[in-house]
């Protein structure tokens, strides 16, 4: 099936905006009738998974924190105080 | 740790006041967060511990002037993003010129697109693997790759995102959506390279 242009721009527009969110209604109706720009839209969501997945597994290590606390000439407040 | 925005703005209160332990709170609070900015900003640890450094000593320095006016982290990002971009400017770009454009829909279509299997967390969790996904947010120009960081992995709102940099909801959108794409071409690769997910 080729898409119409028109619904190539709403489907772009919903990419660009939060996936969590309800497509509108255009576009629900438009990708149960097409496969490719389903599959197209579960692609990128699953990206933005992976990625956020892979980016959580990064914290500040130990000695960073550390320098930062003697650079800022601050104490560091008690583990149970920390950030995520 | 998350805290309520209203203990948030009286720990802000205090710390504009002086009062150490509250700045350390603020440091302690988004220590990690700026730090993971920062590293996907710059791809590199040495840098992101330059970029976290200089952030927190503006913060501290210029706390007073912030006026509550929006929220404590949106303004702290900004001070993060300035001086990550600007660490950047100061280093040669490690990639070639990278074209970004607009997700080819009907070549997609007419690709017989395949679905991706289920994600293999295990395998996301991996430094070897993560460090090619780095490669390819580093690939990104910066005006894609700070929406992408802020919006996808931050979890910014668009309107914050786009009062951050200083560029249009609209704008946001469109960079967002063209970072995905770029960023999900590459995934796709990896995905025909190796057995990932």
């Amino acid at each position: 099936m080729k898409c119409d242009p028109k619904l190539i721009n709403k489907v772009c527009d919903y990419l660009g905006g939060d996936l969590n969110s309800e497509p509108c209604q255009i576009i629900k109706e438009h990708i149960e009738k097409c496969h490719n720009c389903d599959i197209f839209i579960d692609k990128i969501k699953k990206t933005v998974e992976i990625y956020q997945k892979a980016d959580s597994c990064d914290c500040a290590p130990e000695n960073v924190t550390r320098n930062l606390f003697l650079k800022l000439d601050l104490c560091e407040p008690k583990k149970s105080e920390h950030s995520k | 740790m998350e805290i309520a925005p209203e203990q948030e703005a009286q720990i802000v209160r205090k710390a504009q006041m002086g009062d150490h332990a509250a700045l350390s709170q603020l440091v302690s609070l988004y220590t990690n967060r700026i730090y993971r900015l920062a590293l996907r900003l710059t791809g590199s640890e040495q840098d992101a511990e330059d970029v976290l450094q200089e952030t927190f000593l503006i913060m501290i320095k210029k706390i007073k002037q912030f006026q509550m006016k929006s929220s404590f982290y949106t303004w702290l990002y900004r001070i993060a993003v300035n001086v990550g971009l600007r660490h950047l400017k100061t280093k040669p770009f490690k990639y070639q010129h990278v074209s970004i454009d607009d997700p080819d829909i009907e070549r997609v279509s007419s690709m017989e697109a395949q679905e991706w299997p289920a994600i293999d967390y295990d395998h996301i969790s991996r430094k070897k693997f993560r460090k090619k996904l780095d490669s390819a947010i580093e690939q990104l120009p910066e005006m894609y790759r700070t929406v992408f960081i802020l919006r996808d992995l931050h979890e910014l709102s668009t309107e914050d995102t786009a009062k951050i940099l200083n560029i249009t909801p609209s704008n946001t959108k469109i960079r967002l959506m063209r970072a995905r794409n770029f960023l999900k071409d590459h995934l796709e690769d990896l995905v025909k390279a190796e057995a990932i997910i």
